[in-house]
């Protein structure tokens, strides 16, 4: 499998904020979730791959750097930004003729099919939509001139589940039609992710500290709930993380079936992408 | 150039909503051509005015909707989005000058026939003469403050022009006081109307074409190394 996004050493620094050596690969038909906390650094990573703000570090798109081939490649990607669009002031019709001018691959069509399935007013200004609308017009204008990539920042939020499952839908078969495409799903719904993801990255303090794919995480991680005696028994390197709870200890492994054997744990409970989420963020090592 | 026609595709059906705005402008025009017979002079220079200011709020607009942000996630760099703007400002100061010097006769002619009383004469070489001004004028803050603007912002950026063109005029008044005072030169009135009688058109143009360029050069270094849009 090629890697259609490639992503080495990428640093950027804010005011006490920095994106530390991020390095992953998207590859061809794989829809990867990066999940983490706010101000983890997701919409930084996102819009420093899209080159929108100066970062150091090898970016590239189909083996392509986007610094150098930038347009090229954009014209390939579809993209949604959680905090912003085109303008508060135009309607879906006018953001139709915008687009074409952007994508020779733009097809009119099939944005209006789009429209009509979400069942958005054509000539109502984006201003007046509610946030669930505005998602999904961000969505329609992002896969409206077939990209080969989709890259989305928080594309479910604001969403009702019914809404939430309808474009689940729709990336599940953007996938489908064509292998060779690739999905980067930032979100912090991670139920979602659990359904579509192939790929799970968790970001924290701006470092990827989870990169595996998403069967193996549910497969493979579980929750050891024990007393404090069968807590100090677990060697340090059999978990990864734990919390100390009002009655127990609740701990987080990696490997449930070895840890089972080894200390003759009778039940390990699943682990949800949620549960390994808020270990990684409020658990200890 | 495909995406440049889109971004001021973008930015004209923004300023759609100016609908009202523009019905203000043509209410302001009739009452100053209304208001006495020196008046129609101003007309070009309120048209230019506000076609210019109105096209430097589409800066409003984007800043709004964070929409250099998602532009950018588009197959456009920032050299065209830099570009897209002050051909936008650049033309609307331009129409607004080009429909100022047109309606300003047609609108004079009207008014004359209705106050038969007070017939006003229009100067043609005073009506361009005012329209350059006005073009000047309106071209000397959008080169001060689209600069500005990708600095800090359309918010903080026309309070910094504010005080930009403040230190300007200034440092004008400061030079002219130091030449006529203190140095005691004598300025010739007379030699430089005529010298801008013979040269006027060609160095306001001049000057035109140089204050976009140096401004266009800051907003772009400035827009390029911006770390956060």
């Amino acid at each position: 499998m090629q890697a259609n996004i490639k992503v080495k050493n990428l640093n950027k620094k804010y005011d006490g904020f920095e994106l530390k050596n991020i390095s992953f690969e998207i590859p061809e038909g794989c829809i990867v979730g990066l999940i983490g906390e706010n101000g983890a650094g997701k919409t930084t990573t996102i819009k420093s791959i899209l080159n929108i703000i100066n970062s150091e570090g090898e970016i590239q798109f189909f083996g392509k750097d986007i610094k150098q081939s930038e347009k090229e490649i954009k014209s390939k990607l579809g993209v949604v930004l959680d905090d912003s669009f085109l303008s508060e002031y135009l309607t879906p019709k006018k953001i139709n003729s915008i687009m074409k001018n952007f994508y020779n691959t733009w097809n009119k069509k099939l944005f209006e099919n789009y429209i009509k399935k979400f069942k958005l007013p054509e000539n109502k200004m984006v201003k007046d939509f509610s946030s669930g609308m505005k998602m999904k017009l961000k969505i329609a204008t992002a896969i409206s001139h077939n990209p080969q990539i989709l890259i989305l920042d928080e594309p479910t939020s604001g969403l009702d589940p019914i809404v939430r499952n309808e474009i689940l839908d729709i990336f599940r078969n953007f996938i489908a039609e064509d292998e060779t495409r690739s999905i980067l799903i930032s979100t912090h719904i991670t139920t979602d992710l659990e359904h579509i993801s192939d790929y799970i990255m968790f970001i924290k303090n701006g470092k990827i500290t989870l990169n595996l794919p998403t069967s193996e995480i549910l497969e493979n991680y579980g929750i050891v709930k024990c007393s404090e005696n069968d807590f100090k028994n677990i060697s340090k390197e059999d978990y990864e993380y734990y919390r100390k709870e009002k009655y127990q200890y609740e701990v987080l492994v990696n490997n449930k079936n070895t840890i089972k054997n080894k200390y003759g744990i009778s039940t390990i409970d699943k682990a949800s992408i949620e549960d390994i989420m808020l270990f990684y963020i409020k658990g200890e090592k | 150039m495909k995406e440049i026609c889109g971004l001021i595709k973008k930015d004209m059906l923004n300023l759609s909503s100016y609908k009202i705005s523009l019905l203000v402008m043509f209410v302001c025009v009739l009452a100053i051509g209304g208001a006495g017979e020196e008046m129609w002079k101003y007309i070009p220079i309120v048209m230019t005015t506000m076609t210019g200011m109105i096209a430097l709020s589409t800066f409003s607009y984007d800043e709004n909707a964070k929409s250099d942000e998602y532009v950018l996630s588009l197959p456009v760099n920032k050299k065209e989005m830099v570009i897209e703007k002050y051909i936008l400002v650049i033309s609307m100061a331009l129409i607004g000058g080009i429909i100022g010097f047109i309606i300003t006769p047609i609108f004079v002619n009207i008014l004359n026939n209705i106050r038969a009383d007070n017939i006003i004469n229009v100067d043609y070489n005073s009506l361009l003469y005012t329209t350059l001004g006005g073009i000047f004028g309106i071209s000397l803050i959008l080169t001060i403050q689209i600069p500005s603007i990708y600095k800090w912002g359309a918010e903080k950026g026309r309070i910094q022009m504010f005080i930009l063109f403040f230190i300007i005029i200034l440092l004008a008044l400061g030079i002219a006081y130091l030449v006529t005072h203190n140095l005691g030169i004598n300025i010739n009135e007379n030699a430089i109307n005529a010298f801008f009688q013979k040269f006027g058109i060609a160095i306001v143009i001049c000057l035109l074409i140089f204050m976009y360029y140096i401004s266009y050069r800051i907003s772009y270094k400035v827009f390029k190394n911006k770390s956060n849009i």
